[in-house]
């Protein structure tokens, strides 16, 4: 028997490649299961100027050429990009004479190379299902959608386990799929509390965005429709009327023209400062500094905006819908309002602004249960499990 | 000696001249004492069967029914193939001696089973894109193209069935003659020349 249980991570996306949300997740989890004692391979794409392979945090990363081959479209693209991946990682798997214990797809980006690798190495395949396209795209319209709603069924028939980061995404996929009960585990996506420790005094750094007398009610997302980020600027006038505040919009997005309009139409061009997209440091610093941090989602899988404002001290006001209903207790670790109603928007984010008292409960009710629940410690230890658990059972299995 | 053939076409399912002609290849050599497994693809008969002739055949369906092309559909079509033939692989307590996959189709499975089991493969050429779409340039025909490519380049050898198919390989694809084998058409010296082009490139297997 050897001594590591190690895992073969097969993601599209891995920093400095970073396109959604599945880049940090990859880099965090693959780093604390590395701190957890399990050896963690990352095979991913390319990246102008980042090695074909390096090692990050114990964590081995492998990068593919992923353009090797011409494509027609985007969908073609991804499973010839597979057809490189599942190579390359075929190449390494027996370089390690299969010392690899389980194959780990996210999303059905990699979803061919997974289910293709699985069979050839007879090892176990787990699935980290972070979005399904019947969710992005509100239902199953083209050829294209069905095709890559198949390849997710595909993918998650085929996985031992299928993971989700919340409970809501694990319903929404059971029922999209149609998956027992027992292939489902919820592990909550994590933050890190330590990027936002030090440099305290903020005094300085605030005012490049607001006056001292001004509160600073921050909003980061894209400025698409589902973010609801329409819904803010509605409210923008309300909460106007009962404090004075600066509204910090962080983010871009095919509405950023219209929402403009708007603000221009209200004059409060003077309130509202569209920052566009932002360095890490400065976000950082912005998420810290802000009196109120806003996640009005229409739609939300799981909603890590939500919990950086949590980690970073930063009272929060949600939508009540998706996976914030379960990141926010309401008046306990935040502030819950009634999704697409700008007048429940006001009403949160002015309570939080008005009462000094409550907005330090929350963020000290709120900065202890990330510490809690979204510690990426707790969550790579939490996922080893599954790993162990899935081990144990693959042993009694004729492929053993 | 144990060899898998990967077609996409064999009977009753029948596309074009391959069907037959992999069917007639498949017979020769299960009478030759070679274990023959040919896995292919049928919409609905799937699952393992023996013929009569003792040729052995594994077909696969697609598991992802809407396609935007056939490029997609052979893609995810491809990880059945692998499935198929790692079931044969480990069935045979590993001991596959060869692959010879005919057209573009499965290469992918081919490349991967290659270099994830260590299974060298043939790669049987009955027709080029080149020749199938002449002068066309879209990145649809160029896709696969570069995935003729990488038959050619990852095969241990390629086989022809004639002079003129071994040349154009060498114009288009700059592939070296010398990796190329021209099967003779004669009915008495067809077998025996795969059957030695088997046996040369069973032995590179590590």
């Amino acid at each position: 028997m050897k001594d590591k249980l190690s895992v073969m991570m097969l993601s599209w996306e891995y920093p400095p490649r970073v396109i959604g949300g599945i880049s940090p997740h990859i880099y965090f989890l693959s780093k604390h299961l590395a701190k957890q004692d399990v050896k963690v391979y990352v095979v991913t794409c390319d990246f102008p100027g980042a090695p074909a392979h390096e090692v990050i945090d114990n964590v081995e990363v492998y990068r593919i050429d992923s353009y090797k081959n011409p494509s027609p479209d985007f969908a073609t693209w991804v499973y010839l990009m597979n057809m490189n991946m599942q190579k390359e990682t075929a190449i390494l798997t027996r370089k390690l004479a299969d010392k690899i214990d389980v194959f780990h797809a996210h999303d059905w980006l990699v979803a061919n190379a997974g289910i293709g690798l699985k069979h050839v190495f007879r090892k176990p395949l787990l699935v980290t299902m972070h979005s399904t396209e019947m969710g992005r795209r509100d239902g199953l319209h083209s050829t294209t959608e069905k095709m890559i709603h198949e390849t997710e069924a595909w993918l998650t028939y085929e996985a031992w386990k299928v993971i989700c980061c919340s409970d809501y995404m694990i319903s929404h996929v059971k029922y999209a799929f149609g998956l027992p009960n027992d292939k489902l585990v919820m592990v909550p996506n994590g933050v890190n509390v330590h990027n936002y420790d030090g440099g305290n005094d903020l005094r300085e750094f605030r005012s490049k965005f607001a006056l001292p007398e001004e509160k600073i009610v921050l909003f980061v997302g894209r400025l698409v429709y589902e973010k609801g980020i329409h819904v803010l600027i509605n409210a923008v006038p309300k909460v106007l009327s009962k404090v004075n505040a600066k509204f910090i919009i962080v983010g871009s997005g095919y509405m950023k023209e219209q929402l403009l309009n708007i603000v221009r139409s209200m004059g409060l061009e003077h309130k509202v400062l569209f920052e566009g997209f932002m360095d890490e440091a400065t976000l950082l610093q912005l998420q810290k500094s802000a009196d109120v941090s806003v996640v009005p989602s229409l739609f939300e899988p799981f909603g890590i905006v939500a919990l950086e404002a949590m980690a970073a001290q930063s009272p929060v006001v949600a939508s009540d819908t998706g996976g914030l209903s379960e990141i926010i207790e309401h008046d306990v670790t935040g502030v819950k309002v009634y999704p697409n109603n700008p007048d429940s928007l006001a009403w949160g984010i002015t309570k939080v602004l008005l009462d000094d008292n409550y907005a330090k409960n929350l963020r000290e009710n709120a900065y202890k249960r990330v510490q809690e629940k979204y510690d990426w410690e707790k969550i790579a230890q939490q996922t080893k499990r599954i790993y162990e658990g899935v081990l144990g059972e693959y042993s009694k299995s004729f492929w053993a | 000696m144990r060899a898998i053939i990967f077609s996409w076409e064999y009977p009753p399912r029948v596309v074009g001249q391959l069907s037959g002609y992999v069917s007639a290849l498949s017979t020769q050599l299960a009478k030759s004492k070679v274990d023959i497994n040919v896995v292919t693809y049928d919409d609905s008969d799937t699952g393992q069967t023996q013929e009569p002739s003792g040729v052995k055949t594994f077909r696969v369906a697609n598991p992802v029914r809407n396609h935007i092309g056939v490029l997609t559909w052979v893609l995810t079509l491809n990880q059945e193939v692998e499935r198929a033939a790692a079931n044969i692989y480990y069935d045979s307590n590993k001991q596959v001696d060869l692959i010879d996959v005919h057209d573009w189709h499965f290469i992918p499975a081919a490349v991967t089973l290659k270099n994830g089991l260590g299974i060298p493969f043939v790669y049987s050429v009955e027709s080029l894109e080149d020749h199938r779409s002449p002068n066309a340039i879209s990145s649809y025909n160029l896709a696969i193209k570069s995935i003729e490519w990488l038959g050619f380049f990852e095969a241990e050898r390629i086989s022809v069935k004639s002079e003129w198919m071994k040349d154009e390989i060498n114009r288009i694809y700059k592939v070296p003659k010398e990796k190329i084998t021209t099967i003779a058409t004669d009915p008495e010296l067809w077998i025996e020349e795969i059957l030695k082009l088997y046996n040369r490139v069973a032995r590179t297997q590590e």
